[in-house]
């Protein structure tokens, strides 16, 4: 036994992280780098995709890439502190040892997508997912390729907002880019606007013209934003999310992620929303 | 295809023989007159002639724990050992209701991102089927388009007939073993084989209309009827031959050194679905329930083209309130003739 | 017992009845949930009705109304556990009793009869019944085909109930069980028992069928549920099982009112009841208490402190 040399998909390549980064009282994000230059330079993630975190001796976790391609050299993760292992990572700082696969899952369709209009939909952790085809989508010469990118991004207090230094400072500054910030509850500190995610939408109307809308977070916000959507004249194939299941294997092998036959770690994350209504109403 | 006769002799010393040079794993009772695969070192041991085993020989292939990988946090750094050889073995005696549901099992750790502990273990093993002589009351394999002395998925097929047993071999593996003990093999002979008849026996219910009906229809008034009196333990999934689910964790002593496990798990437990935060996509016994005869009746299909049950009413005899799939599959036919039952 | 049903039912006494119905085939009956008046007709007993009903009472714990449930005597012992332990409300529970005079083993009956066949009329014939099915008659006697917890039975009729079903069973009860069962095991030497045991736990499959029928157990968080407990893990192997097992014995022990459900549901055959009742077995011996939920106003052995404990193993 274990003399097997095979190419083993449950077998994480060790990793080390490089930065730690808070972005509120529980979500960090980590950016880290395979320990084997040659397993880094062959990752080859697309944006949408997601990797299984492991700390050996507490376990793995699903969690988004939120990197994007076009970021050579490093993975970067987000994550929020729920559980046991997300809770270990939380504990970890710069120079710790984790393990990560993947990638893993199908990939936001931004082939489909170039030439077109895009509206990114967020709330709270819900941006990390997003932030890896935006990142892609304004990246040097990717940004000619597509139209204009709008981002509507919510969460429920100031401290709440992940990624302020893109929402706030580095997004806007791109072409043709529009950045709407919004709290659930009014603040002192905050200058901007005060509202839910939904009901933001439904002021800023984007037109529903060329154009693909993207969206991810609390799965009652995602809800609600659905409804707006059509509502606002967008039809279910231009609206794409991605659905959370618990997760284990992540390679469509451990059955528990199913919705119907589908299983979200290898037909998901991402969804159209004409796809999600030929599935069982189970999430 | 190479059709020979195996005398009851023989086969006894075939088994003492495989046994002594390779591992053998066949179906013997325990002192409590439970019936399981298991490792032999005798041939007087093996059951020739059994009903289903408690347990189908799917831990032969995919254990219920089975060890993933060691790590180790050392000064060089993290190491990690992968667990997932196999030594070479023979499973004698399949039924085959288990030989088709290893068919089934194949596609699930196959694919894209093969599954090493399974492939290993399936290709380290050569497989001698048997035909079923006395099928239990609960079997209903005919229901799947086949029958108690179909071969496929062995190596080699055993069937009762005259004094011994025919034997079909069907693969170059099963060709293999033959040519090892070329002396205790003989040209088939003429005697009929004895469960040609058994295939009569054996109860064959109705599927037309059910795959349509679940495919168009998640919520069926249906399920109210059969959950409530569902225990949710994992009996069912457990004793099932196609039922793959597991989960994965890790133990370690002292922090630095360990190990990855997976375990069965089990789509009838509250916790299968139940995510960090207290969100449960499957709250109740009712969606449960659901899931597994979805399964069984129409996932599998969907995603593979195989059927998720093979008949060998193992869920029938166990469940211990008596929520049986051929009552289901009934009823279900009954829905979708008449709309309600 | 469906007039009863039906007439509960109808009066609004209750809006539910948990009962016995026809299982696939003559071995088996299944629990069954009327709300209806009309259905009443579904509900039977015969002597393969082995299922404990009163687990099912947990289910309706925090739902309008009154439930009815159909309970034996060894069932209703656990009716008023669960009273004493205030999981549920006796206001809320309506429990008809059943009279018994020992339930079959379908394990032992299996090769006797034609699985297909479908029970037209039980009669009580000697030590044993005659199951009259349409192809005739079959026979069977509780010292052959019994289940094995009924031959030490002390309560054939309940021991709690707002109306019995039928008139009571006239069986004698066992007043003094002598624990032949654990007594053999004891005799065993050290190396037989551990064999013994071994044997049996290794067969575990941890599918929790013992633990999530039995009435015992009605915690809301297991802690066999729970990832990294550090007591017991999810692996199942000889030494996590044991774990499994001897912390479940301890656990019910006290409240465990021995009606052998664990044992029935057990798909490899461990011997879970002999394990319970070594406990039962010193219980007795050492605080010389009777069977847990014989009476309603019981007080449980380990939920309560005296003065005068012998404390051995403290
Ligand atoms: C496609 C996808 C993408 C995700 N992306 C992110 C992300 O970018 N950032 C982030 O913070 N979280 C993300 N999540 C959620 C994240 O996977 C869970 O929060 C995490 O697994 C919880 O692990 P835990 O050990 O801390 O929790 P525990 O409650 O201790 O969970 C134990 C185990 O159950 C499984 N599990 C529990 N909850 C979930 C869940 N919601 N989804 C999947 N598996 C679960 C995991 O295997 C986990 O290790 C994503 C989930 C999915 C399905
Ligand atoms: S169907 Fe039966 S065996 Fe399966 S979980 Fe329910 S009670 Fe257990
Ligand atoms: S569902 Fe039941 S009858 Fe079908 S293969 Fe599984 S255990 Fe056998
Ligand atoms: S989902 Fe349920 S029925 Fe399907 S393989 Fe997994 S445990 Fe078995
Ligand atoms: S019912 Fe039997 S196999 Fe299942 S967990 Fe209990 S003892 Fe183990
Ligand atoms: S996570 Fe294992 S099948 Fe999807």
């Amino acid at each position: 036994m274990g003399n097997c040399k095979c190419d083993n998909p449950y077998l994480p390549y060790p990793a080390t992280i490089k930065e730690v980064i808070d972005e509120t009282v529980d979500v960090k994000s980590f950016q880290m780098v395979f320990d084997d230059p040659e397993v880094m330079e062959s990752f080859k993630q697309q944006p949408g995709q997601v990797a299984q975190i492991s700390i050996f001796g507490v376990g793995e976790a699903t969690i988004s890439i939120t990197s994007s391609p076009t970021r050579k050299g490093i993975l970067e993760f987000s994550v929020k502190k729920v559980g046991q292992l997300t809770a270990a990572l939380h504990d970890l700082g710069p120079g710790s040892r984790v393990g990560v696969r993947g990638p893993y899952g199908n990939h936001f369709p931004y082939e489909i997508m170039k030439g077109r209009d895009l509206l990114f939909v967020g709330g709270g952790i819900g941006l990390a997912p997003l932030r890896s085809l935006i990142d892609f989508v304004l990246a040097g010469e990717n940004r000619k390729e597509f139209g204009k990118v709008e981002i509507i991004y919510g969460a429920r207090s100031v401290d709440d907002l992940c990624f302020k230094y893109d929402i706030l400072d580095n997004w806007p500054k791109y072409d043709n880019t529009d950045v709407y910030v919004t709290i659930d509850r009014a603040d002192m500190a905050w200058q901007g606007h005060v509202g839910f995610v939904p009901s933001y939408l439904e002021e800023v109307k984007p037109s529903p013209l060329n154009k693909y809308a993207i969206t991810c977070g609390p799965p009652i916000m995602i809800k609600f934003v659905l409804q707006a959507l059509n509502k606002m004249g967008f039809q279910d194939g231009q609206i794409i999310t991605t659905l959370e299941m618990k997760m284990k294997c992540g390679i469509g092998k451990c059955g528990r992620c199913n919705i119907g036959s589908k299983f979200v770690c290898l037909d998901g994350p991402v969804f159209t929303l004409s796809q999600l209504k030929e599935l069982p109403p189970e999430f | 295809m190479e059709k020979l006769f195996i005398s009851r002799d023989s086969l006894k010393k075939l088994l003492d023989r495989l046994a002594r040079n390779l591992n053998l794993v066949a179906p013997v009772k325990d002192p409590e007159g439970i019936i399981m695969f298991g490792p032999v070192a005798d041939a007087g041991q093996v059951l020739l002639e059994y009903q289903n085993s408690t347990l189908p020989p799917k831990s032969f292939f995919f254990p219920q724990t089975e060890r993933l990988f060691k790590f180790s946090y050392g000064q060089e750094g993290m190491a990690l050992e992968d667990m997932c050889g196999s030594d070479k073995r023979v499973l004698f005696g399949v039924h085959p209701c288990d030989l088709k549901s290893i068919l089934s099992l194949d596609p699930v750790f196959a694919g894209a991102y093969k599954d090493p502990y399974y492939i290993n273990k399936r290709e380290n093993s050569a497989i001698i089927g048997l035909a079923c002589s006395n099928p239990s009351p609960g079997c209903f394999c005919a229901t799947f388009g086949f029958g108690p002395d179909d071969g496929e998925g062995s190596d080699i097929m055993l069937t009762p007939s005259g004094k011994g047993f025919d034997a079909d071999v069907l693969t170059d593996k099963g060709q293999e073993i033959v040519a090892s003990y070329k002396d205790l093999f003989e040209k088939a002979g003429d005697s009929p084989r004895i469960a040609g008849e058994t295939r009569l026996t054996v109860k064959k219910l109705d599927l037309t209309g059910i795959k349509e009906l679940l495919d168009g229809n998640f919520e069926l008034e249906y399920w109210n009827q059969v959950f409530e009196k569902c225990l949710g333990c994992g009996i069912c999934t457990y004793v099932c031959p196609t039922c793959h689910c597991f989960d994965i964790y890790d133990s370690s002593k002292g922090g630095c050194d360990g190990e990855r496990y997976r375990s069965w798990d089990s789509c009838m437990f509250t916790h299968f679905t139940m995510m960090a935060g207290g969100h449960n996509p499957r709250p109740s016994k009712k969606e449960r329930v659901r899931n597994r005869f979805m399964h069984k009746l129409k996932y599998h299909i969907d995603r593979y083209g195989l059927a998720g049950c093979v008949g060998c009413g193992r869920c029938v005899k166990s469940c211990p309130v008596n929520i049986d799939i051929r009552r289901i599959i009934s009823d279900l036919g009954e829905v979708s003739r008449n709309g309600q039952l | 017992m469906r007039e009863i049903a039906r007439d509960l039912l109808e009066s609004g006494q209750v809006n539910l009845v948990i009962g016995y119905g026809r299982g696939t085939g003559i071995l088996r009956t299944t629990p069954v949930f009327i709300r209806k008046p009309s259905d009443a007709g579904q509900l039977v007993y015969n002597p393969l009705c082995g299922n404990n009903l009163v687990k099912y009472l947990l289910d309706q714990r925090n739902k309008e109304g009154r439930a009815a449930v159909c309970v034996k005597g060894c069932d209703s012992r656990a009716v008023n556990r669960l009273i004493q332990d205030r999981q549920i409300d006796r206001e809320k529970v309506y429990i008809i009793g059943l009279p018994c005079g020992g339930i079959l083993d379908p394990d032992r009956v299996e090769g006797a009869v034609d699985p297909g066949e479908e029970i037209k009329e039980t009669v009580i014939s000697g030590e044993g019944y005659d199951l009259i099915t349409a192809a005739g008659k079959y026979s069977f006697t509780m010292a052959g085909a019994g289940s094995e917890k009924c031959s030490t039975c002390q309560n054939h009729n309940p021991v709690v109930y707002d109306v019995m079903a039928g008139d009571p069973s006239d069986t004698p009860d066992i007043k003094d069980d002598g624990f032949d069962d654990v007594r053999k095991i004891e005799e065993m030497t050290v190396e037989q028992k551990s064999a013994y045991w071994d044997r049996q736990f290794s067969r575990c499959l941890r599918c929790y069928a013992c633990r999530n029928s039995c009435t015992a157990c009605s915690c809301r968080e297991c802690v066999f549920d729970q990832v990294n407990t550090g007591w017991v893990s999810r692996s199942s192997n000889l030494s996590e099982n044991t774990a499994f097992h001897l912390i479940r014995a301890f656990h019910v022990a006290g409240r465990c009112v021995d009606c052998g459900e664990c044992e029935r549901v057990c798909p490899v055959g461990i011997p879970l009841r002999v394990l319970n009742r070594k406990i039962l077995m010193d219980l007795k011996d050492l605080f010389n208490t009777a069977t847990p939920g014989l009476t309603p106003d019981g007080e449980r052995v380990l939920g309560q402190f005296s003065a005068d404990d012998p404390e051995e193993f403290m």
